[in-house]
């Protein structure tokens, strides 16, 4: 069984190594390898246990912490070897700190299309730390910042404490309109057992339940946020599963770099049970199959998240491709 | 991997076929059909190459394997010099024209 691999990004200073640092002294991360740039960093000296390779050390939790020297195909692959030689304690997951500036597209490609690492891991979560203080400087200044709230599962916003309700309020609305599918929180309401950060998303046990919170079937009424737009596309004939393979795979070759995020719940023609996709930029995971719709509602949805590309286009190529879209939002 | 010729299977894509692999080559030859569509306007043209790969050809004769979608897709783009645009007026005027 592969062993999700889950990423915590966020800009520069967003308090991502804050929270982990906090995470790290409870004990629910004890199956858990945490990966990070250098150990200096996370500042994790005071719990230290031992240190068992030269990379990597033991929490007082059973949490291993290791840094990435190299390339992260190669620290995952030493993690397994290691793990299967008895020199690292079994683990249940792996967390990955990113850097500040890091866009999430091409770790989540390494982790889903190398073939030596995709049956050993199977990509879980994209957490992205928002900071509240400084969220719209860097919305403005920063082209990162929508890659990575776009592209998150979960948004967790941090310094709540340092900015006003209102502030707070206005940030949560902005998110809602640039990544209706991502579960908001505090970053004060999260502690170490927390679902938001430990599940697989719609790779873990429950994906009907990760799929429930996406709000797919309650878009935000304002699509356009900025230099990023939301497309809503949905219909209720049962979707050709070959054509619609074409039409995606061709898109995402051609304007992945302007595709952000595309998640969907799809009514494939021949097939009982809805399936579910989802990725980022060019990079889409292996399709989910789910036990039953949620809410009952039998129809397709997919939302893609944009920048710098023609929504009217992208409905039209659909239509064009698959067939007429019942309602396009 | 085929004994006779040494190639290898087509690398598993997201957008292989849901169902049983008796499908698979009916689904095969749809996803041909469907990805010549696409392409004509741009002058290529894509056949099957025995059962695992597929076999690109351009205008002037020029010819790529490819194994999967995004290797089709990356050969096509090798040949014409740009990406193929699933967006362009060329490809949405002919796929209308002749749904």
């Amino acid at each position: 069984m592969s062993i999700p691999f889950n990423l915590v990004t966020g800009f520069l200073g967003s308090g991502k190594t804050t929270l982990l640092k906090r995470l790290l002294t409870g004990e629910a991360l004890g199956d858990t390898v945490l990966l990070v740039n250098e150990f200096g960093e996370i500042g994790i000296d005071h719990l230290l246990v031992e240190e068992i390779a030269p990379d990597a050390v033991l929490l007082p939790s059973g949490c291993v912490c290791c840094s990435v020297r190299g390339d992260l195909k190669q620290a995952l692959l030493e993690l397994d070897a290691k793990r299967a030689r008895g020199e690292l304690p079994a683990f249940r997951r792996v967390l990955l700190e990113t850097t500040g500036l890091a866009e999430p597209a091409p770790i989540l490609a390494t982790v889903a299309t190398d073939h030596q690492l995709r049956g050993r891991y199977r990509f879980g979560l994209i957490i992205t730390v928002v900071d509240a203080q400084h969220a719209v400087t860097q919305a403005a200044l920063h082209p990162e910042w929508l890659a990575q709230v776009a592209a998150a599962d979960r948004l967790l916003i941090s310094k709540a404490d340092v900015v006003d309700a209102d502030a707070i309020d206005q940030l949560r609305q902005r998110l809602s309109r640039l990544n209706p599918a991502a579960v908001q929180a505090l970053t004060t309401e999260i502690d170490d057992h927390d679902a938001l950060l430990l599940d697989a998303g719609v790779h873990g046990p429950d994906p009907g339940g990760e799929v429930a919170q996406w709000r797919l079937f309650s878009p935000p009424k304002a699509s356009v946020h900025g230099e990023a737009q939301v497309c809503c596309l949905e219909f209720d004939r049962p979707l050709d599963w070959m054509l619609f393979g074409v039409w995606l795979s061709m898109l995402l070759r051609c304007h992945g770099q302007r595709i952000l995020r595309v998640k969907g719940i799809l009514d494939v023609a021949g097939s009982a049970s809805p399936v579910v996709i989802h990725g980022v930029q060019h990079c889409l995971h292996a399709p989910v199959h789910l036990a039953a719709w949620p809410k009952g509602e039998r129809h397709s949805r997919l939302v893609f998240i944009v920048r710098g590309l023609e929504v009217a286009a992208l409905r039209r190529s659909f239509t064009a491709f698959l067939g007429r879209a019942e309602h396009a939002l | 991997m085929c004994g006779l010729c040494g190639l290898l299977g087509e690398q598993a894509h997201w957008s292989d076929p849901l169902g049983e692999d008796a499908l698979w080559r009916r689904e095969r030859a749809r996803r041909i059909h469907a990805i010549n569509r696409a392409i004509a306007p741009s002058r290529l043209s894509v056949t099957d190459f025995q059962g695992v790969a597929y076999l690109l050809q351009g205008a002037t004769g020029r010819q790529q394997l490819a194994s999967g979608l995004d290797e089709l897709w990356r050969a096509a783009e090798a040949l014409l010099g740009r990406a193929l645009d699933p967006l362009s007026p060329a490809i949405l005027d002919h796929l209308e024209a002749a749904p």
